[in-house]
């Protein structure tokens, strides 16, 4: 166990060196990326702008929260795009073209290797620095405790989040197995991710139970400001362990499904 | 026996759809589903060492085989043994066991040298830094590409990428390799290299090797053996030149006239493949061709008689056509 996790860790630091080795080749390209990102991480500033000139706060919670939340929000959609978006969009592609194929032959996992061999250094450098920027400020500002469990609370909260949206977009991308082109369904995952963009508190009261206990999408960014900000409470501390390891279970076997499915293509 | 493959069958389900925006329309409510046998009870054994060729026309199924047996597809119906274990149970001991080439598919990462890919091959077959250091060493030689090894993949010629993916291929010492048309685009010094460098390397190794081409050349240089595959069915199995023997071993007779010679005197010898007047060329049975020699001669003003195998592409051809197994 300890050696298979090994060889995977030295894996995915070559896949991380590769990518990032791939991507220096083409320097406009990734120099233009860094660029773009930042201009939509300004674009994101300016949200948070607008929230404190509006004075607004949302069931009880001080303004310089959104702080945390807008910022946890932006450092996700760093890890998202950078290390899982990159890989998944590709997956219908693969399934299309039978690129998959030579794949299927590595003794490796083959949904680490799908899911995790590249990752875009363009699109998370900017969200990530943007986002922990966001995070300390607000966390200064609210006079937070900088103590090892409140860190490493928001961390714990963050990784969970991590695993929940691993795991909850990439069962869309498994429905190309049978269907081939799912862009609406993309669209529709997209815009599912978005809905982070504001603390969960701005929705009513039955979209966020949707969103937390159904498809569990606020569970990714909300849970760790929630937990540092004392707001979190001990059912959904429970959920927030339990949902990432349920939904690594459907994850699973709906791989193994999909897998099973795979025709390939020519030939 | 290394490849034991019993009654191995795969379809697919397919739709049709006729021309037109009005199908297309009427297609989103209503599909006619359609199955297609691409491989249907397919039965063979290959021995450890054993260089075999895999025929057929397109869409005959044998890239599909060559997939169900490295694991890529499950198979509708049969099964298969490779060295022992079940291709479609996919487990790693196994798949450190083979390699499968497709000419038309690549494992190397197109914007960083071959020596990136190739490592992170190593680390993924756990393959000793000392074993992997003289297999390297052993493959750019005897390929000649060392000095290709630190330049971006996307910037090799097709050959030289060729003979990349050949090398990601056989680092790991594989026992069995599938070649799926590895020299398909190839210019014929570069076909020759990889020819040359497989032959080699099966000799070296006694690698079993099960190879699908398109060129002849790569099939009669290499193999001894052939698998032939129409439609999904297994047509032949056997040796190649022995193809020409199943084919009512016939031969081919070419006459030169020094003047016009009439199309039906010539016709009685045996059947027309070409005619000019002044020359003509007779497929004739093998039996009878020295008859038939005689007979022109004495008849027809012949001033040159040649006589030939039927071209193995045309015999190979005309298995497609034949519907039960021969061999």
């Amino acid at each position: 166990m300890l050696r298979s996790l090994r060889k995977y860790g030295f894996i995915y630091s070559l896949f991380i060196k590769n990518s990032l080795m791939s991507q220096m080749e083409y320097r406009v390209n990734f120099l233009m990326g860094l660029l773009v990102e930042t201009s939509y991480l300004f674009a994101k500033f300016l949200y948070v702008i607008i929230v404190y000139e509006a004075g607004l706060t949302l069931d009880g919670v001080p303004i310089d929260a959104i702080l945390l939340f807008i910022g946890t929000y932006t450092l996700m959609t760093g890890l998202y795009w950078g290390l899982f978006a990159i890989n998944f969009v590709q997956i219908p592609e693969h399934v299309r073209t039978g690129s998959l194929d030579l794949l299927l032959t590595k003794p490796i996992s083959l949904q680490f290797m799908m899911t995790l061999r590249n990752v875009d250094f363009g699109l998370a450098i900017p969200n990530v620095l943007g986002g922990v920027t966001m995070i300390v400020v607000g966390w200064r500002r609210l006079g937070l405790p900088a103590d090892a469990a409140s860190i490493g609370g928001f961390i714990f909260f963050l990784v969970l989040g991590l695993f929940v949206t691993y795991t909850l977009f990439l069962i869309p991308q498994l429905l190309s197995f049978w269907f081939i082109q799912i862009a609406a369904v993309n669209d529709i995952s997209n815009g599912l991710f978005e809905l982070n963009n504001m603390p969960m508190m701005i929705y009513s009261k039955w979209i966020q139970r949707i969103g937390v206990f159904v498809i569990p999408v606020l569970l990714i960014t909300n849970f760790s400001p929630l937990f540092v900000l004392d707001r979190l409470h001990p059912g959904l501390f429970l959920w927030a362990i339990l949902s990432p390891i349920l939904l690594l279970g459907i994850t699973r076997w709906i791989w193994s499904k999909a897998i099973r499915n795979y025709n390939s293509s020519g030939g | 026996m290394v490849i034991h493959v019993d009654q191995l069958s795969k379809s697919f389900d397919y739709y049709k759809k006729e021309t037109g925006i009005r199908n297309s329309v009427k297609n989103l409510f209503h599909r006619e589903k359609l199955t297609k046998d691409a491989v249907n009870k397919v039965s063979f054994d290959i021995n450890e060492g054993e260089m075999v060729a895999f025929l057929g026309p397109n869409g005959a199924g044998k890239t599909t085989t060559l997939k169900m047996l490295s694991g890529i597809l499950y198979p509708s119906g049969g099964s298969a043994e490779v060295l022992g274990y079940t291709p479609w149970d996919r487990k790693n001991d196994f798949k450190k066991q083979f390699s499968i080439v497709m000419g038309q598919k690549n494992q190397l990462w197109l914007d960083l040298p071959a020596s990136d890919s190739l490592y992170l091959n190593k680390c993924i077959y756990e393959i000793g830094d000392q074993k992997y250091k003289d297999t390297l060493d052993e493959l750019v030689t005897l390929m000649d590409v060392r000095h290709l090894l630190h330049v971006q993949v996307r910037r090799l010629s097709l050959g030289e990428r060729m003979k990349m993916e050949l090398i990601a291929a056989l680092l790991h010492r594989p026992r069995i390799i599938f070649l799926d048309e590895p020299t398909i685009g190839l210019d014929l010094v570069s076909q020759k290299n990889i020819r040359e460098f497989l032959k080699a390397y099966n000799h070296e190794f006694r690698t079993t090797l099960l190879l699908t081409s398109h060129y002849m050349k790569d099939i009669e240089d290499l193999c001894k053996r052939t698998i032939v595959i129409n439609q999904g069915k297994l047509v032949y199995d056997g040796e190649i030149r022995k193809i020409n023997e199943v084919m009512n071993e016939k031969k081919r007779m070419k006459l030169t006239f020094s003047a016009i010679v009439e199309r039906k005197d010539l016709a009685v010898m045996g059947s027309i493949k070409e005619y000019s007047g002044h020359e003509v060329i007779l497929e004739v049975e093998r039996t009878k061709f020295k008859e038939y020699s005689r007979m022109a001669m004495d008849h027809f003003p012949v001033i040159d008689l040649n006589l030939e195998d039927i071209p193995l592409e045309e015999a190979i051809a005309r298995l497609y056509e034949q519907p039960e197994p021969q061999g």
